[in-house]
């Protein structure tokens, strides 16, 4: 607990100190506690999900950094590997391949490269996994990015 | 445009549902059981199994006489009886760990520890010392933020400081037995550990690039196979290591192969530091570990 603690606070003055270093990516902890993370990414350019802005939702365990984070997105997604209700993500550094080389501002980092790399063949949301498996690349991109259009985008006006 | 093909969908796929199937569907598909089985369900089970491990061994184990590895295989092959017979002409206790993927580095750890406690060799803990400083440096070089390893290095650090006699802080064997078995610090070490050994392999692409084979490069290797907790270790974990610490290493293989000695002997590898192969003396390892096949124990020579 004081040594999760201890590293949180690191990583929170590291966030402080390279705010304007990764201009696609906003971390922000909780004013209470330290164990609760937002983050804001922004959708990668040259797929469905630019110009888009998705939330994300940490919650650090106890056993952190030795433990991942658990990570979900709060703004829905169309996606193969992020579940369509929960939010819930499928990316193996947040699991088996977690290491404490990795930062919370690097997952974030990763979670970005998944957008813009799915892997279809180990599908969360099975309709969108199935129509890149299909080869319907067109009708993948469209639901992408009507979904980012409907929930990511913020409404003009 | 053709319609979503309905194709069932194998292996860690959890249908949720999603966009476009009805809520029949969905309800059959939760009463079939099959909800229950995404990625938390699974890494559930593997903490279960674990956690029934855990109660059989704990990290680091009681020193044991050598015939308690016969007693396991009393029934076993010949190959394995005779090469457990010749490990006993030259062993005389065993010290296990837990099989948690992690049982190379805990071994490596305890056995390192409690040498330099034994042996209170002052001039060893200087000059590991400064590889560490130096591991600290390279991984500094290859990008590593300090604050990613620098918590695991000061415990190891202050681990070893706590090795001499005479001190305050001094700790004793069964000290240092129960704090490798207690997993604040134990875990803390394994980790510091897999920093070095990524730092030293990623530092040396060009030397370990071509062992890797079908493993992936080198930093799809450290990412999956070096920096995550529980990843196994082999021969390039421990090239690795010995080579970035400068311990040397002797591996006794305990499996149904032959060697070129004969059929049935056991064999062992020595990882000899490449500081230390230059000179013409003769190194012997201080650290022996048993292998069998997925598992690292400690050995006690006669």
């Amino acid at each position: 607990m004081q040594a999760s603690r201890a590293r949180l606070f690191k990583e929170y003055k590291e966030v402080q100190r390279e705010k304007s270093a990764d201009p696609d990516i906003q971390l922000v902890c909780d004013d209470s506690n330290i164990f609760k993370w937002t983050a804001l990414i922004k959708g990668p350019t040259e797929t469905p999900y630019e110009g888009g802005v998705f939330q994300l939702a940490f919650v650090i365990p106890e056993q952190y950094p030795l433990s991942p984070p658990q990570v979900r997105f709060l703004t829905k997604i169309f996606h193969p590997n992020v579940h369509f209700k929960t939010g819930e993500i499928c990316l193996d550094i947040l699991k088996n391949a977690w290491s404490p080389a990795w930062t919370l501002q690097s997952v974030c980092r990763a979670i970005i490269a998944l957008m813009a790399h799915p892997e279809p063949d180990s599908p969360l949301n099975c309709d969108s996994g199935n129509l890149l498996r299909s080869g319907d690349v067109r009708g993948f991109r469209s639901m992408a990015r009507m979904y980012t259009r409907l929930a990511a985008m913020p409404k003009k006006g | 445009m053709q319609p979503p093909v309905a194709e069932p969908v194998v292996g860690e796929a959890v249908d949720d549902g999603g966009v476009g199937s009805s809520g029949l569907a969905e309800a059959e598909f939760d009463k079939a059981g099959w909800g229950s089985c995404g990625d938390d369900a699974i890494m559930q089970q593997e903490a279960s199994i674990m956690a029934s491990e855990a109660e059989r061994v704990p990290l680091v184990g009681f020193k044991e006489p050598l015939s308690s590895l016969e007693a396991e295989y009393e029934s076993g092959s010949p190959i394995l009886l005779n090469k457990i017979k010749m490990l006993g002409e030259k062993y005389a206790n065993i010290r296990r760990t837990r099989g948690d993927g992690n049982c190379f580095f805990r071994s490596f750890m305890f056995s390192y520890l409690e040498h330099v406690l034994e042996t209170q060799d002052e001039v060893e803990i200087n000059r590991i010392s400064g590889n560490i400083e130096q591991c600290k440096k390279t991984l500094q070089s290859l990008g590593y933020a300090d604050f990613t390893f620098e918590d695991f290095f000061s415990l190891f650090m202050e681990l070893l400081d706590n090795v001499p006699r005479g001190k305050e802080t001094s700790i004793s064997l069964e000290e240092l037995e129960s704090r490798c078995r207690d997993p604040l610090v134990s875990d803390y070490v394994v980790m510091f550990f897999r920093f070095i050994t990524a730092g030293e392999i990623r530092n040396r692409a060009e030397f370990f690039e071509p062992f890797l084979f079908d493993m992936g490069s080198v930093d799809q290797f450290c990412k999956s196979s070096v920096e995550p907790m529980g990843a196994e270790s082999d021969h390039i974990h421990i090239t690795a290591i010995s080579d970035a610490l400068g311990v040397p290493v002797r591996v006794e293989y305990l499996d149904r192969s032959s060697c070129d000695m004969g059929p049935q002997c056991a064999n062992h590898h020595d990882f000899i530091p490449s500081v230390c192969q230059p000179s013409n003396d003769t190194v012997n390892p201080f650290i022996t570990l048993l292998y069998r096949p997925g598992h690292y124990d400690i050995l006690y020579p006669k």
